[in-house]
């Protein structure tokens, strides 16, 4: 769950926005440079979870990730570090731009010493370990599964923005529609909000940390609250490397069996 | 046995200290302890263990031992010291090998063995232990090449082991035998090259499925019980014979939308099959096939289905297995609270016998070291095992602690 993940699922936004005029940009565009921004063509980061329920109690989860692009593809193998009752548990996905396509997955389970094949479309609705992020916030979701519109622009903490309405064009989705507060100075998202089913305020991204790493910019901290269930998670991203090197033998099912 | 692989495991562990190796040490320490629902209400199971795990990382290889601490209150022979695993593990891009005690898992199927032959169950408590629990390791040697889409992998096990059963005389999960027989249930065969296991898995892993071919001459581990008579002792003797045979077989996995579809397939070249009178045995050729379905539901909702059938080939009335004869498992989980609450329901059927074992579980993990577990098994039906086990139905807790 690199920075990859998560700014290209939903949420969030760095693309040069200086070249971008903002009169006839369309909210699809806008998206579409999120997706092109550049990121090099291989990452890894080391990813703290922590997961505060209503009354206050924390759990935590450590995670190593790895991705690679292969052409419009994307490759990702995570292994869990802590807590030890999924230490050695890895995740390996392709995930495929083509939006027919269901992404590919496998996870293996250190206490059963075996790899399953899992299905690769359904767990995108699924929470991801318990978090308030779902596989398809730490995934990446197609452009073309939302309609996107530009709503306004306004200043998030000072900063200029776009402010993006994205609504599934499936209505198999956990959410009916989110709204997406664009910073343009880093073009990384300030904020988003996701409404349930009934319209109402479900889950609240709040990107509280940016950071840029050889030319590259990336989320270094944010946070995820259900605003209905008042359970929070925060996402701390370390050591973030680009274009590393990396083959094609790191996103393998024996690479996953082997582990770290 | 274990003694001398601990050796080896501490001396290894000093070394790599020596040198600043990264040193890891982990594991558990949980508690389960189970009570029969009905008159006499006795403990079913009871026993606490201390799980620890050791991973020494060299430059391309690590050393990885696992040691169980067991008090058992029921059944005294199984409280001790036991070695679960302890392995050296080297790899590069092209080649790993792993000798040792290991576990070693073949096939999609989840609980029932189809071309997953290779590390023997233990069957002592019956099931009350995770299925990850009642796996065993073997002492051997495994090779692999590790590539992008394919997984090529050679094992040899110069020493076998065998399923073990619960023949203890004190022991609530024992079948119902002679009183009075001795009991001769061997551990493995004699350790010599002739008696090894060997096997060859080629797997393959594509973007729509992934499929596996093996071959693996073994042991049946399931013991086929022949009863005779021991002149000298005046007594039943009751023996548990493993024949070898060859298996040939395969499997394959594959998502389809929130479906994903596991089959196995594998023919047994000369298994040994008990005949009705428990007098003697045969070997005949039988086919065994896996069908089974994960539906990934979303909402955390998870469901699985198994179907396992026998086919006996040659077949002749003297056998007490049916010329075809079949099983289903299911199980359903669904997480809330975060993932922080798990709620399951397994079912196991045998259908040629009409019997029935149903487990409804609940795991709440506490905190992030702590998980509470409980829950319920039903056994029940016309015949078989499971229905004799119908005394045992019984509730159970467990309490884990992870360090």
């Amino acid at each position: 769950m690199d920075l990859k993940m998560f700014k290209k699922g939903a949420i969030l936004v760095v693309a040069m926005a200086s070249l971008v005029a903002a009169e006839g940009l369309s909210g699809r565009d806008v998206i579409q440079k999120v997706k092109d921004r550049p990121d090099g063509d291989t990452r890894s980061s080391e990813l703290s979870m922590t997961l505060i329920n209503k009354a206050g109690a924390k759990r935590e989860r450590k995670i190593t990730s790895f991705a690679m692009d292969v052409g419009k593809d994307t490759k990702q193998i995570m292994f869990f570090r802590y807590p030890n009752d999924v230490k050695g548990t890895g995740f390996l996905t392709v995930d495929y731009d083509d939006i027919s396509k269901d992404d590919d997955k496998w996870l293996y389970l250190p206490a059963m010493k075996k790899t399953r094949r899992i299905s690769g479309k359904s767990s995108k609705t699924d929470y991801f370990m318990g978090s308030d992020f779902t596989y398809d916030d730490v995934g990446q979701r197609n452009i073309d599964e939302d309609t996107h519109t530009l709503l306004r622009e306004e200043k998030v903490d000072g900063v200029d923005c776009w402010v993006i309405e994205s609504v599934p064009k499936k209505n198999d989705e956990i959410f009916s529609k989110k709204v997406s507060w664009i910073r343009k100075d880093c073009l990384i998202a300030a904020k988003v909000e996701y409404y349930d089913k009934l319209g109402k305020l479900h889950r609240f991204l709040k990107v509280e940390k940016v950071t840029q790493v050889d030319g590259f910019w990336a989320i270094a901290k944010m946070s995820m609250e259900n605003v209905q269930t008042n359970h929070k998670t925060i996402l701390e991203f370390g050591d973030l490397k680009f274009n590393i090197p990396l083959d094609a033998k790191t996103f393998t099912v024996p690479r996953l069996e082997r582990g770290l | 046995m274990a003694n001398g692989w601990w050796l080896v495991v501490g001396l290894a562990a000093a070394t790599a200290f020596a040198q600043e190796s990264p040193f890891q040490f982990n594991g558990f320490v949980d508690t389960y302890h189970a009570v029969q629902t009905q008159w006499p209400h006795d403990l079913t199971s009871s026993r606490t263990r201390l799980r620890t795990e050791m991973r020494v990382d060299y430059e391309d290889a690590y050393l990885f031992a696992s040691l169980n601490a067991v008090h058992n209150s029921i059944l005294d022979d199984r409280t001790g010291v036991q070695l679960q695993e302890a392995y050296l593990n080297y790899s590069n891009n092209f080649l790993e090998v792993r000798a040792g005690r290991q576990i070693v898992v073949w096939g999609v199927a989840d609980g029932l063995r189809v071309t997953d032959l290779i590390s023997p169950v233990d069957y002592t408590e019956f099931m009350s232990s995770d299925y990850d629990d009642l796996r065993m390791a073997v002492d051997g040697f495994r090779v692999k090449y590790p590539g992008e889409r394919v997984n090529a992998e050679i094992v040899y096990v110069p020493a076998p082991r065998y399923f073990q059963m619960p023949i203890q005389a004190e022991n609530p999960w024992r079948p119902d035998m002679p009183e009075n027989a001795i009991l001769d249930f061997p551990e493995g065969p004699d350790t010599r090259f002739k008696n090894g296991d060997f096997g060859t898995r080629l797997s393959f892993f594509l973007s729509n499925f992934d499929f596996s071919v093996s071959a693996l001459h073994t042991h049946s581990q399931s013991p086929v019980t022949v009863a005779g008579y021991d002149f000298e002792k005046d007594s039943i003797v009751i023996r548990g014979v493993h024949e070898t045979m060859t298996m040939i077989g395969g499997d394959i996995s594959m998502p389809l939308g929130e479906f994903v579809i596991r089959a196995e397939v594998a023919e047994y070249f000369g298994e040994a099959l008990g005949y009705k009178s428990n007098l003697d045995y045969a070997r005949k050729n039988t086919f065994n096939a896996l069908g089974g379905i994960d539906w990934y539901a979303g909402d955390n909702w998870t469901f699985m289905v198994q179907y396992l059938h026998k086919y006996i080939a040659d077949y002749t009335d003297e056998l007490a297995a049916e010329k075809n004869s079949s099983e289903m498992t299911f199980r359903i989980s669904k997480e809330l609270l975060n993932n922080t609450l798990k709620l399951s329901l397994y079912g196991m059927f045998d259908i040629d016998n009409l019997a029935y074992y149903a487990r409804a579980a609940g795991d709440y993990a506490v905190t992030d070291q702590v998980t509470l577990s409980a829950g319920y098994d039903h056994f029940g039906g016309k015949r078989g095992q499971l229905a004799n086990y119908d005394k045992n139905c019984e509730v159970w807790a467990k309490a884990k602690y992870y360090f």
